[in-house]
Parts: C-alpha cells; sequence; structure tokens
C-alpha cells in the first residue's frame, strides 16, 4: 500500500496546554480516512497542522515531523503545500463574489489565464461535486445566494480547482441536513478513485458509510487505527469500544 | 512571480504602517520637545497656578490659571446641561419609539455630528450671544455660559448615539422578561435600563469632555477671548482659543511660542488626568 | 399614587428631552436653509470675493475650490497610511504586543485636540519644513488629523469578513497579496470608500487645524502645493470675526453644509448598495 502522508511522532500544544499527543499515523494513498473522536480531542488542529495552518498561530508548539510523498512539510514552500493539500471547512465559506470567480479564484492564482480552459475546469469541478446542473444557468450569481448544502459542495469544488493530492474535509457535513450530507458523501466516494480524502467526523455511522480506514483520537493520543470495517467491528482497545457504544463524546 | 508580488506588498505595507506610527510617536515626542522648553525657564507650577497671562509686554507673565479653569468650566456647564437633556433623548428614543421611527430619528440626530464647530460658533454668535445682549440685556454676551451653552449642543449627539445602543440593547434582552413581572415600562426604566447603562453614561462622559475641552472654533466665537478668571457671565479664554489666536502672531523659539506648546501639553494632560479618573470610576462600578 | 407621579414624571422627562433635541436640531437646519437660500445666487459661488474689507462683496469660488483641495490631499495621505496600518494589524502583524502598541499609539493620536495638531503642523510643516503657510502644509495636518478615524473605522470594516473565509483563502495555497486584493478589497471597497469620504467631510469643516498652517484671507485658486488658499471654514470664520458681512457669511453657511451633506449622502449610498 501506498502512503502519501506519515506523521511521526508529532506533538502540538498551545500555551502550553497540550492538544496533540505523540500522534503516529500514515494515511494512504487514494482512500477515504476518517478521523473520529468526541469533541475537542485535537481533531481539527491535526488537520490545519496537516496544511501548516497551526504552523502559522503564534501560540502554537510544534514537535515532530509529518512527512508528505516522503518529504518533510517544513521543506515545501508553505504555498505549494496548502496548493497540493486542500482543506475545506465545516461551515461553508463562499468568498462574497460570483460563482465562477470562486471556482477560478484559485486556478488564475496559478497562472491559468485561458478562458476556455478555465471554462472547462470550472465545468468538470462543478459537475464532480454535483453543483453543476443546479447552478449552470447562472455561474454569475452571487456565491452567497447558494444554499448551505450548495455552499459546501462549492467549497469542495473550489478545493478541487487546483488539483490538490489530498483534501482534507473538517467536518463537512455537520451543519447540513440529511439529503445535502448524502449528496456530499456520494461525492466523497467518487472522488477517492482520485484524491486521498481525510475527513474529520463526529458522525460515527458516516465515518462507517464512507471510510476505508478509520482513526480512533481521545484527548489528543491517538487510540486506535486500522481498516474502518474491523475497527468498527472488533476493536483492539476498550476505550474504542467504550466511544462506539456511545459511552462517551 | 506572486512571490515577488507578496515580497513587494508586504513590504510597502510594513513600511507605511511603520511610518504611520513612526510619525504619530514623533508628532507627541515634538510636542514634548516645544514645551519642556518652556519649562526651564517658567516653573511648571507657576505657569498652571499663577494668573497672569501676559506674553507680550515689557515685563511678560506667563500663567494659565484662569485659562485651565475656563476650560474645565465651559466643558463642565456644557455637560451638566447636556447630560440629562442627552440621557432623557436617548431613553425616548430606545424606549418610546418604534423600530421604524428610530430608524429615521437616529440619522436625523447624527446630523447634528456633522456641522462643523465653525458653523455652531457663526449660529451661537447670531443667536446665543446677540439674544444674551438683547432680550436679557448682558453686558456683553460673549460668556462663559454662551460656549457652554453652545457645546452641550454640539456634544449632544455623542451622548445620545453613545447611551442609545447600549439602553437599545438591553432593553430588547429583558423587556419581555420584564413584562412578564408585570412592571411598568418606567419601573424597567428606573430599575434597570439606567443603571445597566451606566458604564456607557460614564464612557459618553469622558467622550464629550475631552471633545469639549478640545473644542477651538465654536468656544472661540462666543466666549470672548480675555485671560481672566472666569464667572458663569463673564467672558473667558480656553487653551485651545488661547492657541488658534496667539501661534500665528509668537515668534518661534521665543518663550511665548514656547509657553503656548506648553499650554498644548497642559490640556494633554488634563485630557490624560480625566480618562484616568473615569477609567478607574469605571471599574469600581464594575459588576 | 406615588408610584404614578415617578411613572409620569420620567416619562415627561423623556418625551421632553426628545422634542428639545429634535426641535433643536430643525432649528438649525432651517436657520442655515431660510437664512442661506435668501441670499445665495450663483455669481456667490462662482466669483472671487470682493469688495472693501475684502469679502463683503463677490462670491468664495477660490474658497470651494481650495477646502475641495484640502480635503482631497488630506485624504490620499491620510487613507494611504491608514488603510496600510490596518492591513499590517490585520494580515501582518504577528505579535499581540505590538499590536496593542499600535493601537494604543492610534489611540493617542485620536484624543489630541485637533488644535494640538494644527500647532504641530505649524512648526514643524510651515516653518522648519519651510512650506509656508500652504495647500500642502494644511492637508498633511488634516490628513494627520482624519489619520485615527479612517484607520479604526477601515480596521473594523475588513475584521467584519468571517476569519475563515481568509483561512479558505489561504488554505488553496493563495499568498495574502492575492487574498486582500482578490477577496478582503472586493468584498468591502464601497464601505472603505464610504468611510474615506465621511472622514473626508470631517476634514472640510475643520478649522483649527488650517488656520495657522493653509488658511489665508485671500488667495486665488491654488496653482501649486506650495501656494496658500482660501478655505470655507475659515473664510466663514474671518467673515464673522472681522464683521465683514453677515449675509455672506449666512451664504457661506449654506453652501459649506450643502457640500457636507451631499458627500454624507453619496457616501451613505455607495456603502449601502454595496451590501
Amino acid at each position: 500500500m501506498d502512503t502519501i502522508i506519515n506523521i511521526n511522532s508529532l506533538s502540538v500544544s498551545f500555551n502550553n496546554k497540550s492538544v496533540l499527543k505523540d500522534i503516529d499515523l500514515n494515511i494512504i494513498k487514494n482512500k477515504i480516512t476518517a478521523i473520529i473522536g468526541p469533541s475537542g480531542c485535537g481533531k481539527s488542529t491535526l488537520l490545519k497542522t496537516l496544511n501548516y495552518m497551526t504552523y502559522e498561530d503564534q501560540f502554537a508548539n510544534i514537535n515532530g515531523d509529518i512527512l508528505f510523498n516522503k518529504i518533510n512539510i517544513k521543506e515545501i514552500p508553505k504555498e505549494d503545500l496548502r496548493r497540493r493539500i486542500g482543506l475545506v471547512f465545516q461551515n461553508p465559506t463562499p468568498f462574497p463574489i460570483s460563482i465562477y470567480k470562486n471556482m477560478v479564484y484559485g486556478p488564475v492564482y496559478y497562472g491559468k489565464k485561458d478562458k476556455k480552459s478555465l471554462n472547462i475546469l470550472v465545468e468538470e469541478k462543478l459537475k464532480i461535486s454535483g453543483l453543476y446542473d443546479e447552478v449552470k444557468e447562472d455561474l454569475n450569481a452571487s456565491a452567497l445566494k447558494l444554499s448551505g448544502g450548495q455552499q459546501q459542495r462549492l467549497c469542495i469544488a473550489r478545493a478541487l480547482s487546483v488539483e490538490p493530492e489530498v483534501i482534507l474535509l473538517d467536518e463537512p457535513c455537520s451543519s447540513l441536513d440529511l439529503k445535502n450530507t448524502a449528496n456530499i458523501e456520494k461525492m466523497l466516494k467518487n472522488l477517492s478513485d482520485d484524491y486521498t480524502i481525510i475527513i474529520v467526523t463526529h458522525n460515527l455511522s458516516q465515518a462507517k458509510r464512507i471510510s476505508d480506514y478509520t482513526a480512533f483520537i481521545l484527548n489528543g493520543e491517538l487510540i486506535e487505527y486500522g481498516e474502518t470495517q474491523e475497527l468498527f467491528t472488533k476493536p483492539k482497545d476498550e476505550r474504542t469500544q467504550e466511544y462506539i457504544d456511545g459511552i462517551f463524546g | 512571480m506572486h512571490k515577488f508580488i507578496e515580497k513587494v506588498f508586504s513590504l510597502f505595507i510594513r513600511l507605511m504602517a511603520f511610518m504611520s506610527i513612526f510619525l504619530i510617536i514623533f508628532i507627541i515626542f515634538f510636542i514634548l520637545k516645544e514645551s519642556l522648553v518652556f519649562f526651564r525657564q517658567v516653573s511648571f507650577l507657576s505657569f498652571i497656578t499663577g494668573k497672569i497671562w501676559r506674553p507680550v509686554s515689557v515685563n511678560p507673565s506667563y500663567s494659565i490659571f484662569p485659562i485651565i479653569l475656563s476650560t474645565i468650566f465651559v466643558s463642565l456647564i456644557a455637560i451638566i446641561i447636556a447630560l440629562p437633556i442627552g440621557i432623557g433623548c436617548a431613553l425616548f428614543i430606545s424606549n418610546y419609539l418604534d423600530e421604524g421611527l428610530r430608524h429615521f430619528v437616529k440619522p436625523y440626530i447624527n446630523i447634528l455630528s456633522g456641522i462643523p464647530s465653525v458653523v455652531y460658533g457663526f449660529i451661537g454668535f447670531l443667536v446665543i450671544v446677540k439674544n444674551f445682549e438683547v432680550k436679557l440685556a448682558f453686558s456683553s454676551g460673549e460668556s462663559i455660559l454662551a460656549g457652554g451653552i453652545l457645546l452641550s449642543i454640539m456634544i449632544l449627539p455623542f451622548i445620545i448615539s453613545t447611551c442609545d445602543e447600549s439602553m437599545f440593547n438591553i432593553k430588547n434582552k429583558y423587556l419581555t422578561t420584564s413584562q412578564a413581572l408585570g412592571v411598568s415600562k418606567w419601573y424597567m426604566i428606573t430599575k434597570l435600563i439606567l443603571p445597566t447603562a451606566r458604564r456607557s453614561i460614564i464612557a459618553s462622559i469622558i467622550l464629550c469632555l475631552a471633545r469639549a475641552m478640545g473644542e477651538t472654533m465654536a468656544v472661540m466665537m462666543v466666549i470672548g477671548n480675555s485671560p481672566i478668571m472666569p464667572k458663569l457671565l463673564s467672558k473667558g479664554q480656553t487653551i485651545p482659543s488661547l492657541i488658534a489666536l496667539e501661534m500665528g502672531g509668537a515668534q518661534v523659539g521665543s518663550l511665548h511660542y514656547h509657553g503656548l506648546f506648553a499650554a498644548g501639553l497642559v490640556l494633554m494632560l488634563l485630557l490624560l488626568c480625566i480618562n484616568i479618573i473615569l477609567y478607574f470610576l469605571q471599574r469600581k462600578l464594575n459588576f | 399614587m406615588r408610584r404614578y407621579a415617578q411613572g409620569y414624571f420620567i416619562k415627561l422627562w423623556c418625551v421632553l428631552s426628545g422634542i428639545i433635541v429634535l426641535s433643536l436640531i430643525s432649528y438649525i437646519i432651517i436657520y442655515i436653509i431660510i437664512n442661506g437660500i435668501s441670499v445665495l445666487n450663483l455669481s456667490f459661488i462662482f466669483d472671487s470675493p470682493k469688495g472693501m474689507p475684502l469679502g463683503s462683496e463677490g462670491g468664495i469660488y477660490p474658497a470651494i475650490i481650495g477646502s475641495l483641495y484640502l480635503t482631497l490631499i488630506a485624504c490620499f495621505f491620510a487613507s494611504i497610511l491608514a488603510i496600510s496600518t490596518a492591513i499590517y494589524l490585520l494580515f501582518y502583524c504577528n505579535s499581540i504586543k505590538i499590536s496593542n502598541l499600535i493601537h494604543l499609539v492610534i489611540g493617542c493620536i485620536a484624543g489630541i485636540p485637533s488644535i494640538i495638531i494644527g500647532m504641530f503642523g505649524y512648526t514643524l510643516l510651515v516653518y522648519q519644513l519651510r512650506l509656508g503657510r500652504s495647500l500642502i502644509a494644511g492637508g498633511i495636518t488634516l490628513g494627520i488629523m482624519i489619520f485615527p478615524v479612517i484607520e479604526v473605522k477601515v480596521e473594523r470594516i475588513i475584521s467584519e469578513i468571517d476569519s475563515y473565509i481568509i483561512s479558505s483563502s489561504y488554505a488553496l495555497g493563495v499568498s495574502k497579496t492575492y487574498t486582500f486584493f482578490r477577496l478582503v478589497l472586493p468584498a468591502c471597497k464601497r464601505d472603505i470608500i464610504a468611510s474615506i469620504a465621511l472622514a473626508g467631510s470631517y476634514a472640510m469643516g475643520a478649522t483649527a487645524p488650517i488656520i495657522l498652517t493653509s488658511a489665508v484671507m485671500f488667495a486665488p485658486t491654488p496653482k501649486s502645493l506650495t501656494s496658500p488658499v482660501m478655505a470655507l471654514p475659515y473664510h466663514l470664520y474671518l467673515l464673522i470675526s472681522e464683521s465683514i458681512s453677515i449675509q455672506n457669511a449666512y451664504a457661506t453657511t449654506f453652501v459649506l453644509i450643502s457640500i457636507l451633506l451631499t458627500i454624507n449622502i453619496i457616501a451613505s449610498l455607495v456603502a449601502k448598495t454595496g451590501r
């Protein structure tokens, strides 16, 4: 199995308050990895660290190494790293400009100026996210006019627009209804052929439905990591069993 | 390419931000420097406690006690007149007007804060001063009282907008709960809104005192500008009007010139003191 | 019974204060309009001051143009510095200590009375830098006065943008500059322009800073940055304090207030259509 991200004994603390403790985790390429755990356990911090966001926080203290394609992320230019590892936040964050401009925002930055290839790209990515048919008449409308679910799919499409290799999703469905959640889950399933996806979720059934691998984090420690099927049916650690059974969190 | 633009832009921003801050600090030091020269020749104590300001006579005297007193006096009169009306008006807007009328009345009141002070001075001169002379038969309409009345109109919009904002929030937060207890509106105003809004009332007093004491044009045009001990109906002179009137005529570098800077410094120190006093007052009232 | 009396008293107090304030405003507005309109005509706007003493006849054209120039220079000078400072604080400043220090310094300058800033401009710009009483000296002095006004407003406008939106832009690997120009600026440029215009109208009405630094009794429309200028508020002050002409003072007030009102209305329209 190809691994794409290797996290070696990563510890993160804010203002001397430890958030992640000694995490070792190898993310496998072109699979969906779910990170589960009760809220406040450090899941989101882990994602932001992968994307180098945490490094810019002046209160953060980070130890350990993260390798992306076997290269330490500190040695990769920040912008390049973020282009290759996309991040989608919990609440939809459409830019307050038109849908089309949202989509070409990144590509234009990376030098794609040709109108035709931009149009093709926009169409392609919006189709992947299942939004194209809903908005094709109205690409110049403000992205703020879309519904919450549409906005979140736009954000995923926007993250895809710069051709990343990995997509990080921080509880992307927590503010959406069932139907939109189903849409996004279906889309993520399709995406995993071409992209590596890491999704933070506190919705266990969602993790079970869509992920290939699952990591369980509790109080900043990685308790268990393995194939989703196995982790949910035969967890090795007692605490994992308790969490799955809904005893805490 | 992007790296280059980013570098240039961030450099530009840092440079400009640094320049702004440097400029401000420079201004403050500049004023300090120009006024401290003065205190090498005249003692600070005699400057602020002596009674005679006579900078251009043969044996000059540099003391601004009456001027400091007038500055404070005028501002206090303004606050005393404006505060009850301002608070009452804020209560009126926040409690007795419905949403639609409020949106119409608030910008209307804000017109007051957009009128330049020289226009206030003009109207004050023609209306307040002239009426004092003609209708009330004062020997001179130009007086501390006229300045105070005029200033009170100028600071009204600041009192109203600061108080109204917090009163409106308090009302919205507790109105239903309070009504559920069956108490009347005036009871809610006295027992709930006024006590809770006192922090913003004090904040508005700081703001307005500072504005009133630093106000130049309007006061200068109605107060008569003579550096004598102020009485309610006598003429007076405030620090800003002293600077505005005499700076242009003072030889740069002369003691008179540095004395004016020193007066400016005293004004700034006064403002600082008020801020500090009211800061502690506000902390004491904190609950 | 006492209770009712108190309630009645409070209601009386509120309503009475409201009536006093509202009628006061109406009085001032009507006073300016009625007295202004009756003496205003086109030649007053487009003529230079004439007569003896100067200003008792003729118009105020050089003062209108002078005021507009002063305001433009002040806005230009202040907004470059103020917007840069706001961007620095929100995008580039990583230390809370530095940002607190900058806020403290800005608070200081905001608290300095305008006459003292005028005094500074007089000594440094007019005298030590030998600019003389000039457009540029007055413009910069007014600029220093409105700098904190613009800075505080721009900082608030930009920080009202959801921080996650800016984070998602960074998450695409895009630089801060690109984020600012492509995302932040389009979203809030109208509000920023409106706040600059409002600060400009504050500068245009201010007399104290220019009394020492640039305004003179009479000057033609300025030819260069170093020429002295006439300005509406200072002209108004002279008309009254030198007892030149009350009629022309009414008309000047009317013109000044009309310009300020126009700026204010345009600014609020610009800000509203952006929403």
